[in-house]
């Protein structure tokens, strides 16, 4: 794992001592809430409905033992005894007050983490595949990647100041577990060239009111030119990018506007001075940043088990939880598993404080001192040996932790919607809530297999509706909390927007329609289709009609 | 009839403007205005920005918020209505 150098170590102290004198003046009142604004969302703060809430990034999704405790603590100590982690690989904290957030910035300095980025008009948090490392998949590791990017773009002075955020997520082969092509960008690792990786770039995805697929902008730009080329790409982005109206400042915009050819031959025309420059990365740095993320100490095991699979045999309830949340290692006798924070009816994402203790303990004990943060607000035990997967699995089980529900409709990815957010049309906790009690039986689960369902509160996408499966967007209807339900999009390799299949339900019809487009889909797939081939196989039309069979017309 | 409402300065906590200026926690403890007095509630918590955070000012019919922001504005009374945060501290926490 990648530890601070004594520039990162100070840099976050710095931002810490900085970030406690603002605080100190704006209660005092020397500062007004105008004036602090700009400051406290560069420091991760925001004001929510009933609090303030901070976002702490986990770069790249990774996390060790002594940093996941550290998050339990200050969930114990300054809020409310737990935390939601996000569809970025952030922690997210619903109750910290004002004056301890320097308190809780020094806490997390200590096991080198911060807030740095998490919100503004900057290059975000950079997240990655959650198996990275893990899967039999990959390329190539794109870990070291995002820590390059990482120590690039933090505090940056040129993009600092964007037109609005800049998201970047980093995939280290081809099958898309990331969400590539919902960020401002994209990169696929595609291969080598010698000592070098080629990436895939993919430019303009966006969620929000405007959704927009990322569009392939180059195919094999050169790791050591990699810096060079995400500068052109910003360099022509702060030129040509608006900032005259926040609906149309992010970088989708720009590139549906001026065509991908036209924004590309912008972008080549800047990487043709850059390239040259400084920014080229040397290959001996590339190996350095490398060898944080080399392969823990695996034993060399033949990839068999008699534990497991007499624990397979012994314990229904445990080949259950393998079969859907274990998957495959690249590593022979080893596997990831998957921690569900899908409770059946609990809140999406949300984990307490002494569950995030018995993570620590198993990743401690078990998965080589790593824990992962997952798009789909899940955490995953990366590198766990198949004879301990049953001793993993009592431990998840007596904290609550084992819901056997991985990437199934009960595996919902939700935004705290109008239960917490100032920005929200309706309450997406809720119906996520209805919807996994309605669907809590298993084998119905296991019988319609993988699907994702999205929720959110309003037209900024947090839960990433417009990518689900199924997407169900919180609308306002004169005071009223509705529902529009989207068929058919998809956050993969093979990304789409879902279509709107009608007018928007109350909050109440939502689960229900949802079960009868599962049910739809189970009468008419064939052979082998998950629920988004059948999509794409024969339109979202059948479910738009199942979904509103014996509604009443007038709802 | 209009209620004054803000987050508090120091925890962030919602807030509502009481008889004789004083803040409370409690929804049913805050002041009910009519439109006179809801403009200078208004100016007055302006004037203290080391207590309120963006005040401003809610629709109310019996002290219960009405209009198009009723659910919004019920939710920070009485809080979260799911999950892990319940019981509600505002009320609690009320100074
Ligand atoms: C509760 C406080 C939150 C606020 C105020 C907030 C605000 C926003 C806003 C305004 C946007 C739209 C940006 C745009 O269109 O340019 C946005 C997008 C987004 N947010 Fe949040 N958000 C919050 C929480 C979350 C949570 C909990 C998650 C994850 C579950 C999340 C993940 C995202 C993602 C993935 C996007 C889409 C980015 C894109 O447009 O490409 N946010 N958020
Ligand atoms: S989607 Fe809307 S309601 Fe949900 S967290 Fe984002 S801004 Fe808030």
């Amino acid at each position: 794992m990648y530890r601070y150098d004594e520039f990162d170590a100070a840099l976050v102290r710095e931002r810490v001592e900085e970030f406690r004198d603002q605080v100190a003046r704006r209660a005092s009142g020397a500062l007004t809430e105008d004036q602090f604004k700009p400051l406290r969302l560069m420091n991760g703060v925001y004001l929510q409905l009933h609090a303030y809430m901070l976002r702490v990034a986990v770069p790249y999704g990774t996390m060790d033992s002594r940093q996941m405790r550290r998050l339990a603590h200050i969930a114990r100590t300054y809020d409310k005894g737990y935390g939601h982690f996000t569809t970025r690989t952030n922690i997210q904290y619903n109750w910290p007050a004002l004056t301890d957030l320097p308190a809780i910035l020094e806490d997390l300095a200590s096991v080198e983490m911060h807030a740095i980025q998490t919100s503004g008009n900057c290059i975000r948090n950079v997240t990655t595949d959650v198996f990275a490392g893990a899967a039999d998949d990959e390329i190539e590791d794109p870990r070291p990647w995002c820590e390059i990017l990482r120590q690039w773009s933090t505090i940056h002075p040129e993009f600092s100041f964007l037109p609005r955020k800049f998201k970047v997520a980093v995939i280290g082969g081809p099958n898309d577990r990331a969400a590539i092509r919902t960020h401002d960008v994209g990169l696929e690792i595609v291969g080598r060239d010698g000592n070098d990786t080629l990436f895939r770039v993919f430019v303009g995805g966006g969620q929000g009111r405007l959704p927009h697929i990322g569009k392939e902008i180059a195919t094999d730009v050169r790791g050591t030119e990699l810096l060079a080329y995400l500068t052109a790409i910003l360099r022509a982005y702060n030129l040509l990018g608006r900032r005259d109206n926040i609906h149309k400042a992010r970088i989708k915009i720009l590139v549906e506007s001026l065509g991908i050819e036209a924004f590309r031959a912008e972008v080549d025309r800047q990487f043709e001075t850059l390239r040259d420059e400084d920014l080229r990365l040397p290959q001996a740095e590339v190996e350095r940043i490398r060898a944080y993320f080399a392969p823990p100490a695996f034993e060399t095991l033949d990839g068999s088990s008699g534990a497991f699979d007499r624990a397979v045999l012994a314990d229904p309830d445990f080949a259950r939880w393998n079969r859907n949340n274990v998957r495959r290692h690249r590593q022979p006798g080893y596997a990831s598993a998957v921690i569900s924070l899908k409770g059946l009816g609990e809140v999406p994402g949300d984990i307490t404080d002494t569950q995030m203790e018995v993570v620590a303990d198993l990743a401690e004990r078990y998965s080589f001192d790593e824990v992962r943060a997952a798009y789909e607000q899940n955490l995953v035990l990366p590198h766990v040996k198949l004879d301990d997967l049953p001793s993993v699995w009592r431990a998840l089980l007596a904290a609550g932790l084992a819901t056997p529900n991985a990437d199934l409709a009960t595996d919902v990815i939700a935004c705290p919607g109008l239960d917490y957010c100032s920005l929200a049309n309706a309450r997406s906790i809720p119906v996520a809530q209805a919807l996994s009690k309605r669907l809590a039986d298993l084998d119905y689960q296991e019988r319609v297999g993988p699907v994702r369902i999205n929720m959110s509160g309003c037209i900024n996408a947090c839960g990433h509706h417009h990518v689900g499966h199924i997407g169900v967007l919180g609308v306002d209807r004169k005071g009223e909390e509705y529902y529009q339900i989207t068929v058919g999009g998809s956050p993969d390799e093979q990304a789409a927007l879902g279509q709107i299949v009608g007018r928007s339900l109350p909050s109440e019809a939502v689960a229900p329609a949802i079960q009868r487009a599962l049910d739809r889909y189970l009468e008419i797939r064939e052979d082998g289709e998950r629920f988004i081939d059948t999509v794409r196989r024969v339109g979202h039309e059948p479910f738009g009609e199942a979904i509103y069979e014996g509604l009443d017309a007038a709802v | 009839m209009k209620l004054l409402t803000a987050n508090r300065l120091d925890d962030g906590r919602v807030i509502y403007w009481a008889e004789g200026g004083e803040t409370t926690g409690v929804l049913r403890e805050a002041a009910r205005l009519d439109a006179v007095m809801a403009e200078t509630a208004l100016a007055r918590a302006r004037s203290r920005p080391d207590v309120f955070v963006n005040p401003y000012l809610v629709e109310a019919i019996d002290g219960v918020p009405s209009g198009r922001d009723r659910i919004k504005e019920t939710i920070r009374a009485t809080g979260p209505t799911v999950g892990n945060s319940l019981p509600h501290p505002a009320s609690a926490g009320a100074r």
